[in-house]
């Protein structure tokens, strides 16, 4: 029996182990590793640093204005996402399932946009933007498209939304669709005999029955949303100025590109984690208990 | 009934207009990569006059594209390889084993999928550069098994449950070895989820962009989107040469996306409702 456990925990060692060094060099150790530099000052080029306890995380909240503008863009920006995301994806979702034979054309063409890594839609609509709407503002009647789309900060914050839906909408949609697909017809035919339109159908039958699909894209849009930077990386830089800066870009431009304050980028590395993670459980409390109730 | 039908002719002319609206940017770049920049300057709604490539040769010769496409096709194929050999195992055995160690072990693996990558990216360009695994393309498609292992374990462990473990038995009782019997019944038996997971993680490395950034700093090394970023970087946008790397860095993944659009669609959902 003895002789037997020792056996089945090897040959556990043996399978996990290829997988599991990998992951601890990569992903564990880095992560524990970003913890810990936190409360140092270390730099990245001193060799020598020593602990400063929770002086960066004073520092970033009191001292440093860049960053605080970086959360309220990036939080005003997950705000938007959150809810256009979610409305068009359902919206879309719902016209395409109502379709008979253009439903699958529909659904490539919706979700094709998604394939294409986010830098690569950046520079893509930036081409769009800089390029294309303008010639189209000047030679043709749709003139509201000739606005500083990428240069000024009250048009960026516009285009970066369009760019990021344009993106991502696809990928809610799917899981919408099964969401939907999900709903028992006879539910739908039942309120039509009791008389129900067809909003009264979408609000008290469809609705209730796809909320799990619901928790699951607040989940993932969130999640996304906080950490964006492609986007904003390939449109606008961050600028002009640092008007359209999010919080990965601030944390980027600490690290890598102004002083090398490894110590200080970690610990706005963990609010980043921390802030994840505080919306992401409130959220799923939320929409969990919302679940169970319908 | 005929409001009905002016319903459905609404629905029809929304979805439309919105599907125009999702093409129109990759129609653009790439009716205008086939153009040169006077041409596309007069106007960049028109057809090209002719089909002409000369954008994509001088892509090639100029830009070196062919040596970041096959570095872009390297980092992905090793480092899916990578993945599906080393998460199967884990994620096969993970799943068959009861216990303490091996519930701790997935819970560790699964845990870390919340982290976000800016999160670990400075403390990850430390331990790159003490491995010597930084600068290199062999070294990032190593650091993208490290960092896509736990994804892959949890699909892995998900599906494993479906499979009958009699099969297993007998295997044992005929004295197959465990890793034999591993590699010649139960992989085979994986390939559904190992299509899913490889699809998706083609996804990721090839339109990967920070972990390359950070990691690669020889031009020689450059991944298909590193160059194409440096030349959205320069001043004077040569956009005919930009439409043409960004077309060829789009056109691969839209190509798997054509063949492969049900795995891609089942395996979005598949992650999402398990997760």
């Amino acid at each position: 029996m003895n002789q037997n456990g020792f056996r089945k925990y090897f040959s556990l060692l043996a399978f996990v182990a290829p997988a599991f060094i990998l992951y601890a060099l990569f992903l564990l150790i880095p992560t524990i590793n970003g913890l810990y530099y936190s409360v140092t000052n270390w730099n990245g080029l001193n060799p020598s640093y020593r602990f400063v306890g929770l002086e960066n995380f004073i520092e970033l909240f009191t001292d440093d204005p860049y960053f605080l503008d970086s959360i309220w863009f990036t939080l005003k920006y997950v705000i938007c996402m959150v809810i256009f995301q979610n409305v068009i994806a359902l919206l879309v979702a719902v016209l395409i399932e109502s379709r008979r034979k253009s439903k699958g054309l529909f659904r490539t063409l919706f979700f094709m946009p998604n394939m294409l890594s986010l830098i690569i839609s950046a520079f893509m609509w930036t081409f769009i933007f800089t390029q294309v709407f303008p010639q189209l503002a000047e030679k043709t009647v749709l003139t509201f498209l000739g606005q500083a789309w990428v240069g000024d900060p009250k048009y960026s914050f516009l285009a970066i939304l369009i760019v990021s839906l344009w993106n991502g909408v696809g990928y809610m949609m799917i899981i919408y669709l099964a969401g939907l697909q999900g709903v028992p017809q006879h539910l739908k035919e039942a309120a039509v005999i009791d008389g129900a339109n067809i909003y009264q159908q979408f609000w008290h039958v469809t609705l209730p029955m796809i909320t799990h699909a619901i928790t699951i894209c607040l989940f993932l849009t969130l999640n996304g949303a906080f950490k964006v930077y492609e986007v904003v990386f390939g449109l606008t830089g961050g600028g002009p100025g640092r008007s359209t800066q999010v919080i990965t870009m601030n944390i980027y431009e600490e690290a890598f590109s102004n002083n090398y304050r490894y110590g200080y980028a970690s610990a706005k590395s963990v609010i980043l984690f921390l802030i994840v993670l505080i919306f992401t459980i409130i959220q799923l409390r939320l929409t969990k208990r919302k679940e169970i109730e319908s | 009934m005929r409001r009905n039908q002016v319903l459905s002719w609404g629905v029809n002319l929304f979805l439309t207009v919105g599907a125009l609206m999702a093409m129109f940017p990759i129609y653009m770049a790439i009716l205008n990569s086939f153009k040169s920049d006077g041409e596309m300057f007069r106007s960049f709604i028109a057809l090209p006059q002719s089909i002409s490539f000369a954008n994509y040769r001088e892509a090639f010769v100029r830009l070196d594209m062919l040596s970041s496409s096959l570095n872009s096709a390297t980092v992905s194929i090793l480092g899916i390889a990578g993945i599906l050999l080393c998460a199967s195992l884990a994620g096969y055995k993970l799943s068959r084993t009861s216990g303490r160690i091996s519930a701790f072990l997935f819970l560790l693996f699964v845990s870390s999928m919340l982290v976000p990558f800016h999160s670990i990216m400075i403390p990850l360009t430390r331990m790159a550069k003490a491995l010597h695994v930084s600068g290199s393309i062999y070294g990032l498609s190593v650091i993208y098994i490290g960092l896509g292992v736990n994804m892959a374990v949890f699909l892995y462990h998900g599906f494993v449950k479906s499979i009958p473990r009699e099969l297993e038995e007998a295997a044992y009782i005929d004295g197959c070895s465990e890793i034999k019997m591993y590699f010649q019944i139960i992989f085979p038996l994986l390939l559904p989820i190992t299509v899913t997971i490889a699809i998706l993680d083609f996804l990721w490395i090839w339109n990967d962009f920070l972990l390359p950034l950070i990691m690669i700093t020889d031009a020689t090394h450059y991944t298909l989107i590193l160059s194409t970023n440096v030349l959205f970087g320069e001043y004077n946008k040569e956009w005919s040469l930009i439409l043409a790397s960004l077309v060829l860095t789009a056109v691969p993944v839209l190509l798997i996306f054509s063949f492969f659009q049900r795995y891609i669609m089942e395996g979005i959902t598949e992650g999402a409702v398990k997760g």
